[in-house]
């Protein structure tokens, strides 16, 4: 019972903390976490490709931007869409775009995966770029409404014009995403998973498909990048190639993984509070931000390839070394 | 006897670089049957064709009776076919538990199940440990599989090309750079695994082999030189001549 109370504790506290946000901290510090969180699914959602399954992806803003475009599509053309369909189309967007290239992508991997994606996100940017008419080329698509969340005939809430609202949405709709991807890699599938960028040849061998295996977890992955893309543009009501399909964009997560490490499901987490926390600190300083991060990436590379996840488990290993040491010399 | 496995005709080439010339291999049910040949030979390759790493260029190959040519080690680990490596072929960054679970995942198809922890999943976790009892490993069984001694990685290796349950084994010389202890623990370890299995080997160390086998093949130059239980093949002259003769076994075993 105890036992399950400690354990219970600090998600308690966590819920509380992030219930209070809009009260203590206000508007500012509320849009910080939300951006901070939608670019921490962005990130998970990649790493489950990266860290989980072995395969580097670099052009994943194509699901952050399939699930930005298509919400913001959806929200500017489609009279008094409700929210929770307008947050659907976008992810539904990302998954029918993963489903579409999937087959290709599945049977390759190392450098020719990575380019790939590079390849298919720039050109997603150039339609983008040049359908004026529908996504509004470069200027991209703003000021389309953002609807209330309602259940007819239960409850309404209005999204525009209070944050403090729009702020829970996107909370529980992102908390409930990491959740998902978080389970999805303590299941049966989430161990092959884990198996396949171990040894891909061991799993065929062991009577699982591989690329079967990989289909579904680059769907998962792509789904919820489209989850943070929606969010994202409901919350910056305005969707552009730069912000959605950049190569920036499609970096952002990579950086943000590596600094918090591979290895571990919350690195990525980590790694962007770390990476908005540097950025925050920098701009005060200099407006070469780029410059400074890249320097902090390179030599996180070289000294600390796992990130702070990395550290940290490397340092709790040196303080149990080092507990162990003197209890020893106590007796 | 029933055949278990057949191969009729097989031949493989990599880019004109033939490796297999008419391989006529007939392994029946029940018996430990090694293949046996000097470096070089295609022992390697003829498992790879057999166990679906690459399509034969000619021939076919049939598993109870039933033609398996080309399929996915995927399909035929699902048949009932398991594999061991001559390199070792585990995850190396999973634990010892961890290894052997994807087996026992895999023997009871649980595949793409994304509803349950796989840490409550009881029955699996009980038979993982009833396994990693039986194979002596119980002691290393949450190290993960990089720091196991040399020995014990390779009787993990063995160990997962039995964790699905196959009805037959493949084993590509399970006991390659193993000390004589070692080598020896594996041959018990096979012996006790293997019960009412179908085992094929490629092993070079002749003391292990006159040890398991129940039939011998000699593959030299992709062909198959020879075919018959341990006795015949040590008289065969030339067996002898091609191969034994190098090896010095002496006339004693
Ligand atoms: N993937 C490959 N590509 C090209 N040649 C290969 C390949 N695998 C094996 N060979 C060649 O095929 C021959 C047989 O190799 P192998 O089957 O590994 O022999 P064995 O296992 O009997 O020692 C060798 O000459 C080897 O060089
Ligand atoms: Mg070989």
């Amino acid at each position: 019972m105890i036992n399950k109370i400690k354990r219970w504790l600090p998600w308690a506290a966590l819920i509380i903390a992030l219930a209070a946000v809009p009260k203590v901290f206000g508007i500012y510090y509320m849009n910080f976490f939300i951006t901070f969180a939608v670019f921490a699914v962005f990130s998970v959602s990649l790493n489950l490709l990266l860290g989980y399954t072995g395969l580097l992806s670099f052009g994943h803003a194509m699901y952050f931007g399939a699930g930005g475009y298509g919400t913001a599509l959806a929200l500017k053309y489609i009279w008094h869409l409700p929210l929770l369909p307008a947050l659907s189309i976008g992810v539904l967007s990302a998954i029918l775009l993963a489903m579409i290239v999937c087959p290709l992508v599945v049977r390759v991997g190392g450098t020719a995966f990575a380019m790939m994606h590079m390849a298919f996100a720039q050109l997603l940017y150039v339609i983008a770029l040049k359908s004026r008419f529908i996504t509004g080329g470069e200027d991209g698509l703003a000021n389309f409404p953002i609807p209330p969340f309602s259940i007819p005939g239960v409850v309404s809430f209005t999204m525009e014009g209070a944050p403090s609202n729009f702020y829970f949405f996107a909370i529980i709709v992102l908390g409930a995403s990491l959740w998902l991807m978080w389970f999805l890699t303590k299941t049966p599938f989430g161990q092959i998973q884990v198996g396949i960028r171990d040894n891909a040849k061991r799993i065929d061998y062991m009577g699982f498909k591989v690329t079967h295996a990989k289909a579904v977890v680059y769907i998962v992955s792509a789904a919820f990048a489209g989850v943070a893309g929606s969010v994202y543009a409901m919350f910056q009501n305005v969707v552009s190639p730069d912000g959605y399909l950049g190569l920036l964009v499609s970096f952002t997560p990579i950086i943000n993984t590596m600094l918090g490490g591979i290895a571990s499901f919350f690195g990525p987490v980590w790694g962007t509070a770390i990476y908005a926390l540097i950025e925050e600190v920098i701009f005060r300083f200099t407006d070469r931000v780029e410059l400074v991060v890249g320097i902090i990436f390179v030599l996180v590379i070289m000294y600390a390839p796992l990130g702070f996840s990395g550290l940290m488990l490397k340092l709790k290993f040196k303080w149990l070394m080092f507990k162990n040491k003197k209890m020893r010399q106590a007796v | 006897m029933n055949n278990i496995l057949e191969t009729k005709g097989l031949y493989h080439d990599f880019d004109g670089l033939q490796v297999l010339f008419d391989v006529n291999l007939q392994i029946r049910e029940g018996e430990c049957h090694a293949v046996i040949g000097p470096n070089g030979a295609g022992k390697t390759t003829l498992f790879n064709v057999i166990t679906g790493t690459y399509k034969p260029s000619k021939g076919q190959v049939f598993f109870k009776g039933r033609e398996i040519t080309g399929m996915q080690p995927c399909d035929l680990c699902r048949l009932g076919i398991g594999r061991s490596f001559q390199i070792t072929t585990t995850f190396s960054r999973l634990t010892t538990f961890q290894n052997l679970r994807m087996g026992i995942l895999s023997k009871k198809g649980v595949r793409f199940n994304f509803f349950k922890r796989v840490d409550k999943m009881e029955e699996i976790t009980r038979e993982t440990d009833d396994l990693l009892r039986r194979i002596n490993l119980m002691g290393e069984r949450n190290f993960p599989v990089s720091a196991l001694s040399y020995g014990k990685h390779r009787a993990l290796e063995i160990s997962l090309a039995m964790s699905t349950d196959p009805d037959l084994v493949l084993l590509d010389e399970f006991a390659a750079g193993m000390s004589r202890d070692e080598t020896h623990n594996a041959v018990e370890l096979i012996k006790k695994m293997t019960e009412g299995k179908t085992v094929v080997l490629i092993e070079h160390d002749m003391d292990v082999v006159f040890s398991l086998a129940d039939r011998i093949t000699v593959l030299h130059r992709g062909q198959i030189l020879a075919v018959g239980t341990p006795q015949e093949i040590r008289q065969n002259q030339e067996v002898k001549d091609a191969y034994l003769g190098d090896l010095e076994v002496n006339a004693a075993c």
